[in-house]
């Protein structure tokens, strides 16, 4: 008998679970629909919430000072509602505090140089004396903030540093002022006055910095950035409640034990199996991405911007759906009914959400759930997302999260295809 | 004698965890070109015994040779050449009667315009065709029955293997199979038919191997088979119980092949009923034996596996 091959037998193969997935309307649903309901509702609802809880800030202060102008920025931080303050004592350089930042800790960081006051006041001093040269350089105050904070937040903490300190050079200059005489003051002299005190300020400018020292725009997810990738990725891994029950059911109506008997190699009826719903995940995706870019706005939310690395982004795509892949196929595998699978599939993915960030972003969770929260691949997949996203970042920057999917697709993959032979028992 | 197109030797296998073995050492042979029928009572091992020759179960033990094969070491050879309808109507009920044909059909190697042609032979041979287009989850027990046995032969296999295949279908369903596979025997397929129920092997099959707890208490050609048990079999209750004496004298009646007692029954083997029977009443007359009942019935599987091992076939 003429055999026509294994690439028919994978057609074939490929053709039969599309029509029982496109017949299949719970699983329409499931994959399509509820994401869908899922990234609209949450970008729109969500939008406050997000700006709300960025408003508290916590800054953390390394106060090298210890004078009048480390006291003058911490009483000041201390009484504005939105900062956090705290005084690090065991810190003692600028790697410290950028370490803290980098832990997440703390949002910010200001770092008061040693001898400041001194300086400051010297500073004052030649103010007094009118001295014309202005040469030599003010009290840097800096400000050290995490990268994945909104510009606008950092000016906000940027600006309330640089009144903090304009309060401290007031009283400098008051304190000064007070042990002289008298002085006649015209408008000549006054203009005069102006630029000798410009050019002696006793503080530098206050610019924000990277607590990673590079960097460009790096603000926090907007909540459409948020809720795209996280819906879209609970989505992709939802594909393992259809393709483990489609399978189980096979292996229940005896489709499996006619192909057995058959000359088909098991690699053709796990392919047929994986492509299809391969198919499906960049489907998901790029309807929910439509979604960000078109609909949410239309609705009155921010419209998604995703960065400038759509290759990041496909790279990220295709790992996700990988290892959503294997799960399912291991999923398949182990489970004898369609109830333990959808139980087990449905509990899985729900709980690898909710540690992931996906439910509940996480930078709105304590610091241990966050930490716990790398053992979900949904976690690595929505880190890499927000990294393209939120932070501009490109390829580089998400091979560790696409890497760590499909090792994690890889290894499911390979304990399914041990469990699964067409060969006999 | 014809080519042998299976040989099983000592086939033997024990289910996992199970105590007894589902199948018991043994010995079968099927003819190329013969319609072989498999007949045991429920959990005599039935489907077992096929589940070893199509591949599926591998055998703990013994020999098996399908199609000139080796069945451990040309698996797929073996599997290009043999279709199974299995005992569950095993399709997909979300797919059309044609996507079904087609799937299987391109998994067994088809393609292009042969697919097709075979598509439609196989809609035709089931009665379907007008149907081919709706999905199977909208047929009746019998179209999916029918369904069922033609994906099993989309690929004109050598050797069919169905399992019990008229289970819970309507007698005219069950007579167009019939049909069928007798004409797709005629043309030269070897049928390995499985049931329980013993009409259908005797009216199909011209070779049949009688299973019982795992074993095979008989086989051979249809006709043999029939014939151990003569044209029949008479029994007879009297009173007293039959005894020695009146076992000898009944044996060499003229018609009567044999006589045994079994507990208070006399059987007598007969070639000529009619004559045996007139003997044994005139008999026991003059030897003053009272008669209590006395049955007789035409040989069949039903009357040899009774005889075989005391229990009905049927539950
Ligand atoms: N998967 C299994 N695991 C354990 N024991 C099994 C399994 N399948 C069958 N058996 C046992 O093996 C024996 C033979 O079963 P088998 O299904 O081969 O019988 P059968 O003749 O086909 O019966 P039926 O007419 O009911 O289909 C039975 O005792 C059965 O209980
Ligand atoms: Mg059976």
């Amino acid at each position: 008998m003429h055999d026509a091959g294994n690439l028919t037998r994978l057609y074939a193969s490929i053709l039969k679970e599309t029509r029982l997935i496109v017949r299949d309307r719970e699983a329409l649903v499931i994959l399509f629909v509820m994401p869908l309901a899922f990234v609209l509702i949450m970008s729109l609802a969500m939008q406050d919430a997000f700006m709300e809880k960025s408003g508290v800030f916590t800054v953390a202060i390394l106060d090298n000072d210890n004078g009048a102008v480390g006291q003058g920025v911490i009483a000041a931080f201390s009484s504005a509602g939105y900062m956090k303050t705290t005084v690090l004592k065991d810190a003692h350089d600028e790697a410290d505090v950028k370490k803290e930042i980098n832990s997440g800790r703390f949002k910010f960081g200001v770092i008061i140089p040693k001898g400041a006051t001194t300086l400051a006041k010297g500073r004052v001093q030649r103010q007094l004396n009118f001295a014309k040269d202005g040469s030599g350089n003010g009290v840097y105050v800096r400000l050290i903030s995490d990268p994945a904070m909104r510009v606008d937040h950092s000016n906000l903490v940027a600006s309330s540093l640089a009144r903090a300190l304009a309060g401290v050079e007031n009283r400098l200059l008051w304190e000064a002022v007070a042990s002289l005489s008298g002085m006649e003051i015209t408008p000549e002299r006054e203009k005069e006055i102006r630029e000798i005190l410009d050019g002696n300020r006793p503080f530098e400018e206050v610019k924000a910095e990277d607590a990673t020292g590079t960097r460009t725009a790096s603000p926090m997810p907007t909540s459409v950035q948020q809720s795209v990738p996280a819906w879209s990725l609970f989505a992709m891994f939802f594909i393992v409640i259809p393709l483990s029950v489609t399978f189980i059911k096979e292996r229940q109506l005896g489709g499996l034990t006619r192909l057995k008997t058959m000359p088909v190699p098991s690699s053709v009826v796990m392919a047929g199996k994986a492509i299809p719903y391969f198919i499906i995940n960049q489907l998901q995706i790029a309807l929910m991405l439509a979604v960000g870019f078109f609909i949410v706005p239309l609705l009155g939310g921010d419209a998604l911007s995703i960065g400038n690395s759509p290759i990041a982004v496909g790279i990220l795509t295709i790992s996700a759906s990988f290892a959503a892949i294997g799960f399912g196929l291991m999923t398949a595998m182990f489970c004898k009914t369609t109830e333990q699978s959808t139980t087990f599939g449905g509990t899985s993915i729900i709980v690898f959400a909710a540690l992931g960030g996906i439910m509940v972003p996480k930078f709105l969770m304590p610091q241990f759930m966050q930490s716990i929260s790398v053992i979900s691949p949904l976690s690595w997949g929505l880190d890499g997302f927000l990294d393209v996203f939120v932070r501009g970042g490109g390829v580089s920057d998400i091979l560790p999260e696409a890497v760590g999917l499909l090792s994690f697709g890889l290894v499911c993959l390979c304990v399914a295809a041990w469990r699964f032979s067409l060969k006999p028992r | 004698m014809n080519d042998l197109i299976i040989e099983a030797k000592g086939l033997y296998k024990t289910y996992r965890g199970a105590e007894k073995a589902a199948v018991d050492r043994i010995d079968l042979t099927v003819e190329k070109g013969s319609f072989f029928g498999l007949l045991g009572p429920n959990g005599a091992g039935k489907t077992t015994t096929l589940a070893m020759l199509t591949g599926l179960l591998e055998p703990d033990d013994g020999l098996l040779k399908v199609a000139g094969f080796d069945i451990r070491t040309s698996l797929d050879e073996v599997k290009r050449r043999i279709g199974l309808v299995p005992q569950e109507i095993s399709l997909y009920p979300s797919l059309t009667a044609q996507e079904n044909l087609a799937y299987f059909g391109m998994m067994q190697g088809l393609s292009g315009n042969a697919l097709n042609g075979r598509i439609g032979d196989c809609l035709e041979f089931a009665r379907l065709t007008e149907l081919a287009d709706k999905r199977v989850e909208t047929f009746s027990g019998g179209m999916k029955r029918r369904l069922s046995l033609a994906i099993g032969i989309i690929h004109e296999p050598l050797i069919l293997f169905l399992d019990e295949p008229t289970v819970g279908i309507d007698p005219a369903s069950r007579l167009f199979i019939f049909e069928n596979l007798k004409a797709m025997n005629a043309n030269g397929t070897t049928i390995v038919y499985t049931s329980h129920y013993m009409e259908e092997v005797q009216t199909l099959c011209d070779t049949a191997a009688i299973m019982d707890s795992g074993r095979v208490i008989a086989n051979g050609r249809m006709s043999a088979l029939l014939s151990r048990q003569g044209k029949g079999m008479i029994r007879i209750r009297t009173a007293p119980d039959p005894t020695e004496a009146v076992r000898l004298d009944v044996e060499s009646l003229p018609g009567a092949q044999s006589a045994i007692i079994k507990n208070d029954l006399l059987e007598i083997q007969t070639q000529e009923p009619e004559a045996a029977i007139e003997g044994v009443l005139r008999l026991l007359r003059e030897k003053n034996v009272k008669l209590l009942s006395i049955s007789h019935g035409a040989a069949d599987l039903e009357g040899l596996f009774l005889s075989l091992t005391g229990t009905h076939l049927r539950d």
